[in-house]
């Protein structure tokens, strides 16, 4: 799965818009939207809220963790423990980016959130990194992680299960005779 | 007498504050340690001006527009009120004043330091200085003396000192105070009080007590305790007449005596217990402001003793007195009081001096500091004489002691006090003193104003950018008020000297190349608020007039006001205006509201009557619902809405506060929706009105009508059902003038309503409550009731199932009457057609009838009754009767056909049906046999055929009968009736003759009245035994 396919996902979140046009509720597929009040907020994917950001016809209301007084006690309750916190979204990272990309000028302190939920990434993918490690060199055999998100889990799928597929290989060709204790 | 404590409020960040009023006690002043003075309108005041004097303010003062504030920075400054502009340095020490005071003239100011110095300084001319020196230690407090005569201080040094300003020398000295080596140390703050106009007390706080020091002798006199104090006294207050001494303790502790009486009058603890460290009476007496070291701002109201006026304050603490007793005791008082109290600069006059026991100087002092104030050791005090010059000094009480002497000198006067009449406002603007506002925030856009050093521009913002794209206009002329609609935005500034007031207008809609005007108004005359309707714009000003002008700018009406405009609303052609009716008391406000018609049919529809709004509370929002139903909003929260079937009273239908999280959170409203029901508005967190940025997001609330025990079922059907009414009323009102309304949602309105009735219904008969079920079932449409009927039955409830037959019956009848006025216009038209299509139509008429009751007999009004309130009710007996004309073969009609009409025949009323019957007879009798009139209108026509004829030779029959139709119709329905009478009495053998005729005779159509009076109990059992049947 590539970023792109997360951010895909993503896409499908909720977030709410203010629009500066007037429709009657929409019916889609997925669930019906609107109506749009010019003026009143109203939640729509964030698909549709870009697209309509995109030409100008609404202005986006950030989520409420996007506010760095919450991302920055995220981040120090991310760095204080060992495991994984309970992030507020599951796509904050995919959000953040589509968000700040794109509306940056509706969201109050969008470069101190950039670097926020960068910080909070970056710690959150070194734990990973380590637990892998840990993982790996006390060769386990099954390991629990929380809390973790798609993306997250995305960085390091790829990698961690190719290496632990030649790791396995290895190992048995050096010890053929444990091998069939994995 | 109980006093209210009103709950705190965040008035500064932690730490040391103090507190004082100004001199007309319109506002409450408080520093802080975060070096601002806040100057505060009210308790609720949310947006308190804030002025920056320094790093740390320890205490402040106030007289005559003078600011002094001890500020961390070592100096003493003054700064003008309530500008809050720097006045200059008044003196400075070596390190920072610990309390800073006027005297009660305002003269002088008086301050001690840590540096064991006290300084009095006059305040026109800061070169004038008297230097105290003697005490050992860094000064906790000071107080001037109301005669200017002399000084009161107390030091860290345990000792409190009076100082002869004149000779600056101290005249006496005591030790009572516990030693401390800095004002961080000390147990308390030690707030000494001079007794106001007489000076003749000097109350100290020592520990757990207030001893009094008399002004001869500087002897102990009394010593005032209660029970209740725990904790050392911090801070002590004079009320301003001299008879009430409070009290607030490092426990939070807030104490009233009665100084004569010795008596604790008044008990108060703070609300979370915190160390209260500045005390102000208010100038008037009455309320007590007080601050604590956690930086928050409390109020006592209704303190007993407290108002300035003599005889409120004796009136009030003296509960034992006759009332004789007390206007003479008060009056006295109040003389005396406002003579003895030296400190309140306002009180000019002493009348008598009655109170000459004020004499005694009340010194105690004890400074233990809980609060953050700055004194620094224990040092003893020396005795040693400083010569000051007269330099007035006030500590926080004791300027808010000044403020309140000049109250003193009035006559007394004790009932309910005028209320300061709110100022004219524009709805959803926000004051117009913040530098980056909402000039206007409606349902179609938003206007900034900014007023800042780089720019002073207005920004015009449109909801729906199809309208309009955004505006950004320099505001050249300094407009303070707008209004916009979908055509265009309205600007208005008030005049100055040199320039008139302004309207401008941006009639962006326009289609010429000139989208604006600007027309001045006459000199002296102001804009005070303005509002844009459709097509029209209106100002109204300080003239108590309203100017009306059209958008293009055509000026037109004018008319005047019977009092002080407070705003305007427009919407469509209707205008609102609300103003000051008369003077409110205890802080309400008396308003008055006309509601203007403006459209070709010019008229009032309100006429001046009384506004309602909430206690003490003033307008906050008017307007109009997007549906045009005037809405105002109060400042406790209360949306009420117009409610126009109810004699135009207003209804209460939402408070936003019981939204709000914490007390000082408030919803600022920007519209009102009736469909859907939707109250927009912003939420504020700890403020009234919200910032400009970030750009606030509009939240929706519900409505709630206020009905009782909501929690319950039957509260929350009874709530939804009216509310449900509450806000259909708009669709009566918008078609009845003309407008395009929703009638799905109307529709849909009407069926919630209906089932709720019918929910109501089936729980009051669950409860057996059936007297409810039919005062119920009297609020319910006809098709409803059968169903509640249907329902009553099923449940074996006979009697109520009889008792709602017949309201069925008359609600029947009702309909048919109303139905009346509509058939004629119809039947008018279908005389036009041959009198043989007639004479079918009606036959199909009648055997729809007769099918209709046969079935009613064999299976009940099930059918009916299944689908009551969404079911249009077929408006005439005619739709039925075209429907037949195409299909010729009427019995074979579908049930859709005959459900509408089931009901309707049921029980015609006796005169409509008689009236009905006559033109059925009319018609038919060209074509049968009968030349004899039977009918009022046959009786009628042939008297007056031949006035017809004569006035029109060449009609033909049909234009005779047409024009006949027509004249009778003019006649006065007693008239018609009379021909009718006449005509009764044969009638009966034509009738069945010309069913006969029609070879549709059935037994039960044996005349018209027999048919009607037989129907009814038919009709009942009929129903009555389906459902028996049914239930089986």
């Amino acid at each position: 799965m590539d970023p792109a396919e997360v951010e895909f996902l993503a896409e499908k979140e909720m977030v709410k818009i203010i629009p500066n046009f007037s429709l009657d509720k929409i019916y889609l597929i997925g669930g019906d939207l609107g109506p749009f009040n010019p003026g009143l907020p109203v939640e729509v994917p964030v698909w549709l809220a870009l697209n309509l950001k995109q030409r100008q016809k609404c202005r986006i209301v950030p989520p409420e963790w996007m506010d760095t007084d919450k991302l920055e006690e995220i981040r120090e309750q991310e760095r204080k423990l060992d495991t994984f916190t309970p992030i507020p979204s599951l796509y904050y990272m995919e959000l953040t980016k589509l968000l700040l990309n794109h509306s940056a000028d509706n969201i109050p302190k969008a470069d101190e959130i950039r670097t926020l939920v960068k910080d909070i990434w970056d710690t959150r993918v070194a734990k990973l990194r380590l637990s892998a490690d840990s993982f790996i060199s006390q060769q386990e055999a099954h390991a629990q992680l929380d809390n973790l998100t798609l993306m997250e889990i995305n960085t390091t799928r790829s990698f961690l299960l190719d290496s632990l597929n030649y790791m396995y290989k290895l190992r048995s060709n050096l010890q053929p005779g444990r091998s069939q204790d994995y | 007498m109980p006093c209210e404590r009103k709950p705190m409020r965040y008035g500064h960040s932690e730490g040391h504050t103090d507190v004082c009023f100004d001199d007309e006690g319109k506002c409450v002043v408080t520093c802080g340690s975060d070096g601002d003075v806040r100057i505060w309108e009210s308790l609720d005041d949310d947006d308190p001006k804030s002025i920056n004097v320094g790093e740390k303010v320890y205490s402040v003062g106030l007289k005559n527009g003078k600011l002094v504030t001890a500020v961390s920075n070592n100096t003493i400054q003054i700064h003008t009120f309530p500008e809050g502009d720097p006045d200059g340095i008044l003196t400075r020490f070596t390190t920072n004043a610990n309390h800073v005071t006027f005297n009660s003239s305002g003269s002088r100011v008086a301050a001690g330091s840590s540096d064991f110095i006290v300084k009095i300084v006059e305040v026109v001319d800061s070169s004038q200085q008297k230097t105290l020196r003697g005490h050992d230690a860094p000064i906790l407090s000071v107080a001037l003396d109301p005669s200017d005569e002399f000084l009161a201080s107390s030091s860290c040094d345990g000792s409190v000192a009076v100082w002869s300003i004149e000779s600056q020398t101290q005249v006496a000295q005591w030790q009572i105070l516990q030693k401390s080596s800095d004002v961080s140390n000390a147990k308390s703050l030690c707030r000494l009080a001079w007794q106001p106009r007489s000076g003749k007390l000097l109350a100290v706080p020592v520990d757990l007590t207030i001893q009094l020091y008399d002004r001869n002798t500087w002897t102990h006199v009394s010593t005032l305790s209660d029970d209740l104090i725990s904790q050392v006294v911090n801070v002590v207050v004079w009320s301003p007449c001299g008879k009430f001494l409070a009290a607030g303790t490092v426990g939070g502790n807030l104490l009233v005596w009665d100084v004569e009486a010795k008596l604790c009058i008044e008990r108060q603890k703070h609300e979370k217990g915190f160390t209260v460290c500045g005390m102000a009476w208010h100038p008037s007496g009455g309320r007590i402001a007080y601050t604590d070291t956690e930086g928050c701002l409390g109020l006592l109201e209704g303190v007993p003793s407290s108002s300035s006026t003599v005889q409120s304050t004796k009136v009030s603490p003296k509960e034992t007195h006759d009332y004789d007793d007390l206007f003479d005791e008060d009056d006295d008082r109040g003389l005396d009081e406002g003579m003895s109290d030296s400190r309140s600069p306002v009180k000019k006059p002493i009348m008598e001096e009655d109170d000459d026991d004020d004499d005694l100087m009340p010194a105690t002092g004890r400074p233990r500091n809980r609060g953050s104030f700055l004194d620094d050791d224990d040092n003893s005090q020396d005795p040693s004489c400083v010569k000051l010059d007269g330099v007035p000094e006030e500590d926080g009480s004791s300027a808010i002691l000044p403020a309140v002497g000049p109250a003193v000198s009035r006559p007394v006067y004790e009932g309910p006090m005028p209320t300061q009449p709110q100022r004219a406002f524009q709805p959803g603007s926000t004051p117009v003193h913040l530098m980056h506002r909402f000039m206007v925030w409606n349902s179609v856009g938003i206007v900034r104003g900014y007023n800042d050093d780089q720019d002073n521009a207005i920004d015009v913002e449109f909801h729906d950018t199809a309208i309009h794209h955004a505006m950004h206009l320099t505001n050249t002329l300094g407009h303070t008020m707008a209004d916009l609609s979908q055509e265009a935005v309205l600007l208005a500034c008030e005049g100055t000297e040199e320039l008139a007031s302004k309207i401008q207008c941006l009639h962006f809609s326009c289609w010429d190349t000139h989208k604006d005007w600007i027309v001045d108004l006459p000199k002296g005359e102001d804009v005070r608020t303005l509002c844009l309707g459709q097509g029209w714009a209106a100002v109204a000003t300080s003239a108590l007039m309203v100017r009306l002008f059209s958008v293009g700018g055509v000026q037109k009406e004018i008319f005047s006001l019977p009092g002080a405009v407070v705003c305007m609303a427009g919407h469509g052609e209707q205008l609102l205006i609300v103003y000051h009716r008369g003077t409110g008391f205890d802080g309400d406000q008396a308003l008055g509201i006309q509601l203007l018609q403006l459209g070709h049919k010019r008229r009032q529809v309100i006429h001046g009557e009384p506004l309602p709004l909430s206690r003490k509370s003033y307008l906050a929002w008017m307007g109009f619902t997007a549906e045009g139903t005037p809405c105002c909003i109060d400042s406790e929260g209360v949306v009420r809405m117009l409610n126009r079937t109810l004699g135009n009273m207003w209804t209460p239908v939402c408070n936003t506060r019981d939204s709000c999280k914490s007390k000082s959170d408030h919803y600022w409203v920007v519209g009102v929706h009736e469909n859907p029901q939707q109250l927009r508005c912003i939420p504020c967190k700890g403020a009234r009105y919200p910032p400009t940025l970030p750009r606030p997001a509009v939240a929706v609330l519900p409505f709630n009508l206020p009905y009782c025990q909501t929690t319950t079922e039957k509260g929350q059907m009874e709530e939804q059902y009216w509310r449900s009414v509450l806000f259909q009323n708009h669709y009566g009102f918008l078609s009845s003038s003309g407008y395009e309304i929703d009638s799905e949602g109307q529709s849909r309105a009407e069926k919630e309503q209906q089932e709720l009735l019918m929910k109501m219904f089936a729980l009051s008969c669950k409860l057996e409550r059936e007297f409810r079920c039919v005062e119920l079932a009297e609020i319910m449409t006809h098709s409803v009731v059968t169903l509640a009927i249907r329902y009553a039955s099923r449940s074996r409830r006979m009697a109520l199932a009889q008792r709602l037959s017949e309201l069925a019956l008359e609600k029947a009848s009702q309909i048919q009457e109303e139905e009346q006025e509509e058939e004629e216009p119809a039947y008018q038209r279908l005389i036009c057609s041959s009198f043989e299509e007639m004479k079918l139509l009606l036959n199909f008429v009648f055997q729809e009838y007769l099918i209709n009751i046969f079935k009613l007999q064999v299976s009940g009004a099930g059918k009916s009754s299944s689908s009551p309130a969404g079911q249009p009710r077929t408006t005439n007996v005619l739709d039925s009767m075209t429907m037949s004309n195409r299909k010729p073969a009427p019995l074979g009609s579908t049930s859709k056909q005959g459900k509408a009409p089931v009901l309707k025949p049921l029980a015609p009323k006796p005169k409509s049906k008689v009236h009905c019957v006559a033109q059925i007879q009319m018609f038919s009798s060209p074509a049968g046999s009968h030349t004899l009139p039977k009918t009022g209108f046959q009786l009628w026509l042939e008297e007056n055929r031949k006035s017809i004829l004569a006035d029109n030779p060449d009609f033909e029959e049909m234009d005779v009968i047409k024009e006949g139709m027509g004249r009778f119709r003019t006649l006065s329905a007693e008239e018609r009736l009379n021909w009718t009478e006449r005509a009764k009495g044969d009638s009966d053998p034509k009738k069945r003759k010309r069913e006969d005729e029609e070879g549709q005779v059935d037994e039960q159509t044996e005349s018209d009245e027999g048919r009607t009076k037989k129907k009814k109990p038919l009709d009942t059992s009929a129903k009555l035994s389906a459902f028996a049947f049914n239930k089986e």
